[in-house]
């Protein structure tokens, strides 16, 4: 474990009568991909944001760069890259002056005029952010993510809001980051993404941890637990979550009409 | 140092494309002189008087100015900012939401002197208004004056659940001071009633502070307007910092 970035034991956190995370654990390692899976409201957020500092656990251990990221915010910054699920911009605030800040926040910023031009937005940087379309807008929040060069980058929903050639260009980028050593936290709920980019999942389900480990454990996790005549082989990771996860009943025309 | 200079310049650029901030600080206080100035020219405050009444006018309007940045541009900043979670994503990063907000303060500072300085240089030009304080007790009555209203300001955003409640308090706090303290209608046109409301606003201090030590009256004279625009200043910084500790910044 002496290599390990971040470590989370037990973390609990509640939101007053809401418990939102319950006794989760993990670590993720230098050129690890982690990806935190499960559905809307089963703690995704909350976790990511305890391990970034922006929401004090009630109790648990996290422990990033081996530092207390609520009491040791600023220094842990220093080397974690952040992209939130929500953002917001100053009002008229241009593309280039939004980089130009945030460049000014780090020592050795990276050259955010090239990852403007690489993230097919330097067309745009004399536009205020207000008028960028949803995709554009989350290429921006991936630069200003990547400005302060990260050992550790933290991806709230990386890819949402990006048609698929750009979601594909986005996997390729980031699986290079990895390579270079960079450990990689990220929230998603495109399967496809998780399968094609993580070495490690972490599958959490109201709040509590169902599974932790790479994505051949994750497989022999589920056909553990579906019936035997419901287990497929070697079908992908959506079709695996799918047999897993709380169903719903979706829309019924009775409901509508 | 740099860090925050780079902050600084953005956030300048921010305030000088809010229409609202722009045109109160910088071009609203100079057409009301030009107006006022149209209207009494060299006119003395009363007959045989020497001061004249563009000379009380201009600090008036300074205090004017001091109002728009502290009690409307900077706390409806601020809100916003709370609001839409833009402190969030700024204290992700090694800056954190205070640097921005002490720029965002300090942008707010430097345009309210910019606007007074074009007032008193458009005031000097125009009407040759006299100005007989020194520039050390200007300078106290500026200090006094904004402080209070950037104080008041502070306690809005901490007092006001959202944007559109803090609005409200700012705007509803802004024109009934803008009115009745003298800033924009001399106060001897006010009647025994709405004098004493006056002078329960701290803006209307302010308003005699400035009058007074552009005229070159000495600070000691204004004791009692240092006293409340001193204890707002203490009284409303303090609340707010507790009620801001309170706030949901995530």
């Amino acid at each position: 474990m002496s290599q390990v970035i971040v470590q989370v034991e037990n973390l609990n956190l509640s939101y007053k009568d809401l418990h939102a995370v319950q006794n989760v654990s993990f670590y993720v390692k230098p050129g690890e991909i982690l990806a935190i899976i499960g559905q809307n409201g089963s703690g995704k957020t909350s976790t990511v944001e305890c391990v970034e500092g922006l929401r004090k656990p009630d109790c648990g251990l996290i422990q990033v760069f081996k530092k207390n990221p609520w009491l040791h915010r600023r220094e842990v910054y220093k080397e974690m890259g952040i992209q939130l699920q929500e953002v917001e911009y100053p009002s008229k605030i241009k593309v280039e002056e939004q980089c130009r800040l945030f460049a000014s926040f780090y020592k050795r910023p990276a050259n955010w005029n090239l990852l403007l031009t690489q993230l097919g937005l330097n067309e745009k940087r004399k536009h205020p952010i207000h008028k960028l379309s949803g995709g554009e807008k989350q290429r921006l929040s991936i630069l200003l993510s990547l400005i302060g060069r990260p050992k550790l980058l933290v991806l709230d929903e990386l890819t949402t809001g990006l048609d698929p050639e750009v979601r594909q260009n986005m996997w390729i980028s980031f699986e290079n980051i990895k390579k270079s050593g960079v450990a990689i936290i990220m929230v998603s709920h495109y399967l496809d993404e998780v399968e094609a980019l993580a070495d490690k999942i972490l599958y959490l389900e109201k709040g509590k941890q169902q599974f932790f480990g790479t994505q051949q454990e994750f497989r022999k996790y589920v056909k553990g637990i579906v019936p035997q005549d419901e287990w497929e082989e070697n079908v992908s990771l959506e079709k695996l979550y799918l047999m897993i996860a709380p169903k719903t009943t979706g829309l019924t025309m009775e409901g509508i009409l | 140092m740099k860090q925050f200079m780079v902050i600084c310049n953005i956030e300048f650029r921010l305030f000088t494309r809010e229409f609202f901030g722009f045109f109160f600080t910088l071009v609203f206080p100079i057409l009301m002189l030009l107006l006022f100035g149209g209207i009494y020219g060299d006119e003395p405050i009363y007959h045989g008087a020497d001061a004249k009444i563009m000379d009380i006018s201009v600090p008036a309007y300074s205090v004017m100015i001091i109002g728009v940045t502290g009690l409307m541009s900077l706390p409806l900043t601020l809100s916003n900012c709370i609001e839409k979670k833009i402190y969030k994503r700024f204290d992700a990063t090694p800056a954190g939401k205070k640097s921005i907000i002490c720029a965002q303060v300090f942008v707010n500072l430097i345009m309210t002197f910019i606007g007074i300085s074009i007032l008193i240089i458009t005031g000097k030009i125009l009407y040759h208004i006299q100005i007989k304080g020194t520039f050390l007790f200007i300078s106290i009555g500026l200090l006094f004056s904004t402080a209070a209203m950037f104080s008041i300001g502070f306690l809005f955003t901490a007092v006001g659940r959202d944007l559109k409640s803090t609005n409200l308090l700012c705007y509803l706090c802004y024109f009934i001071m803008l009115f009745l303290s003298g800033a924009t209608i001399p106060d001897m046109l006010f009647t025994n009633t709405i004098k004493k409301i006056s002078n329960l606003l701290p803006m209307t201090h302010a308003v005699d502070l400035m009058q007074g030590v552009f005229a070159g009256e000495n600070l000691l004279q204004h004791g009692t307007e240092l006293f409340i625009l001193g204890a707002s200043t203490i009284i409303c910084t303090a609340a707010g910092a507790i009620l801001y500790r309170k706030k949901d910044w995530t």
